[in-house]
This record gives structure tokens, C-alpha cells and sequence, in this order.
């Protein structure tokens, strides 16, 4: 099981305000919030902190079968690239530079691919592409499930190769699982 | 305040941060503000804080978790208005 999230650094500060009232408190924990007010970046560290629950958001609804919900209140962030929810842990790898937080959230270690692209239409056929080549074989088709969880099929049979994608601003991404 | 109401001030409040227009075009109780308005979903606490300023309510986690739809936002609405 994996997960993955990218957060536009420019976008997103354009799209909301933290410093409005309630909202740091509507998303964040108290220590989260704590973490972020005494950050020289807060920005950074709120969107590495969203990226981080949305992350980990997918592969917890995907692993439990939930109906979406909105609580991201709910996933609590460490500095050590940990996610608690639920009394479950999840391990995250992010990567943050000046134009974007890229998260990826797994349970245990797993091997995986991963690309990031910039200004990128056609994600779907990259993915495939790169799908194709890591299992060789030819025909692969991305379809969504009821709860618009992508899965991958094979020859027109569903596999169980764990996917997800992630798109937000300038920035797509994707990753999925190699080996268990 | 009925439904129609509720709906109409919902829609003022939603209006910003939706990026498919034909989804508000066609807004009804079963709309979900991700997959049919594209609402980014940082933004979805702005709608909440939206709602709770609007309505004068405070809108606790719980309730939060469901709004995700026009329906659900409603529903929370009426309920938190005990009408």
C-alpha cells in the first residue's frame, strides 16, 4: 500500500490564507501548530505537514475500505517523517525544494517508482508506460474504483499493483509499488 | 430557513474556491465539492470557516469530517441551527 501528494508551493499560497482565523487550528494538531509557528518557514512546514496527511490519507482510506471523509485533523505528523492515525503508523519519505513538497506514504519498507513532472497533460500515459516496463508486459489500462482510488489492469484484469496520483498546480506526480 | 435558501447561501459561500464552473451551473444536494466542483481540498476549511461566519455555528471535527458534499454540508447546517 502507497500514497502520494504534491503540493505546488506557489499555488498553494495563492489558493488559501493560514494566517486566517481557525484555520491552522481546523487542520493542524497542537503540536503541529507548535512545530509550525516557531519555524523560520511556516509555509513550508504547513504544506510539508498537508502534503504529509494527504499522503497518508490515501493508503489509510485505501487500506480500510472508508467512504472519503474530511479530517485531517486526524493524521498527526512528526518531525521524523511519521504519520499517526487511527492508532496505525505510517512511514513517509518527502522531498522538499523551492517549487514543491512531495510526500509518499507507506506502511513498511517497500520498494517503488516514483516521478515528479512539471507542466505534464498526459500523466496517464507516463505511468502506463513506465508500468509496462518495470512488469513486462504490453497492455495496461488505469481505472477508478468507486471511492476514485486508481487501480491498474492488466490485459484487462485488475492487478494489485499499488498506484497513486497526485496533481496540484504546475506539479504531477506518481508512484507505485514494485515489490511487496 | 428552508432548503432552498440554505442552498443558495451555500452556493455564494462555495463559489470561490470552485474551478469546474459547470458543476455549480448544475449544483443540486447530491453534488461533492471534489470530484464535481474541483475544489482544491486545503480549501475545503475555508468553506468550513466559511459556513461557521456565515451561519454563526461552530462546526466540530466530527461534523467536519462530512463535508464533503452539499447534502452533508447541509445536513450539518440544519443540524448545529437544531432546525
Amino acid at each position: 500500500m502507497i500514497g502520494n501528494d504534491i503540493v505546488d508551493f506557489q499555488v498553494a499560497n495563492q489558493q488559501s490564507n493560514w494566517q486566517r482565523r481557525g484555520w491552522l487550528q481546523k487542520i493542524y494538531t497542537d503540536i503541529e501548530q507548535h512545530y509550525i509557528l516557531t519555524s523560520e518557514n511556516p509555509e513550508t512546514l504547513i504544506w510539508k505537514f498537508w502534503s504529509m496527511k494527504e499522503a497518508t490519507y490515501k493508503v489509510h482510506q485505501r487500506r480500510f475500505g472508508f467512504s472519503p471523509r474530511y479530517n485531517p485533523k486526524s493524521f498527526q505528523c512528526t518531525l521524523r517523517n511519521k504519520v499517526y492515525v487511527d492508532s496505525e503508523q505510517y512511514n513517509l519519505n518527502t522531498e522538499v525544494n523551492k517549487h514543491y513538497v512531495h510526500s509518499i506514504a507507506y506502511i513498511s519498507e517497500t520498494s517503488y517508482c516514483t516521478v515528479v513532472y512539471k507542466n505534464e497533460n498526459d500523466v496517464y500515459t507516463k505511468i502506463k508506460e513506465k508500468i509496462a516496463e518495470e512488469f513486462d508486459i504490453s497492455i495496461v489500462s488505469i481505472v477508478k474504483d468507486k471511492n476514485r482510488i486508481p487501480v491498474i489492469c492488466m490485459n484487462k484484469k485488475k492487478a494489485t499493483i499499488p498506484v497513486s496520483l497526485t496533481h496540484h498546480g504546475d506539479y504531477t506526480a506518481f508512484v507505485f509499488q514494485k515489490s511487496k | 430557513m428552508n432548503k432552498e435558501e440554505l442552498l443558495s447561501k451555500l452556493k455564494t459561500i462555495i463559489s470561490p474556491y470552485v474551478q469546474n464552473e459547470e458543476g455549480l451551473k448544475n449544483l443540486n444536494m447530491h453534488t461533492d465539492f471534489i470530484k464535481d466542483l474541483e475544489i482544491n481540498s486545503a480549501n475545503l476549511v475555508d468553506v468550513v470557516l466559511d459556513v461557521e461566519d456565515e451561519f454563526d455555528i461552530e462546526i466540530d471535527n466530527e461534523s467536519m469530517e462530512k463535508m464533503l458534499t452539499v447534502e452533508a454540508s447541509i445536513e450539518v447546517i440544519k443540524n448545529k441551527l437544531s432546525i
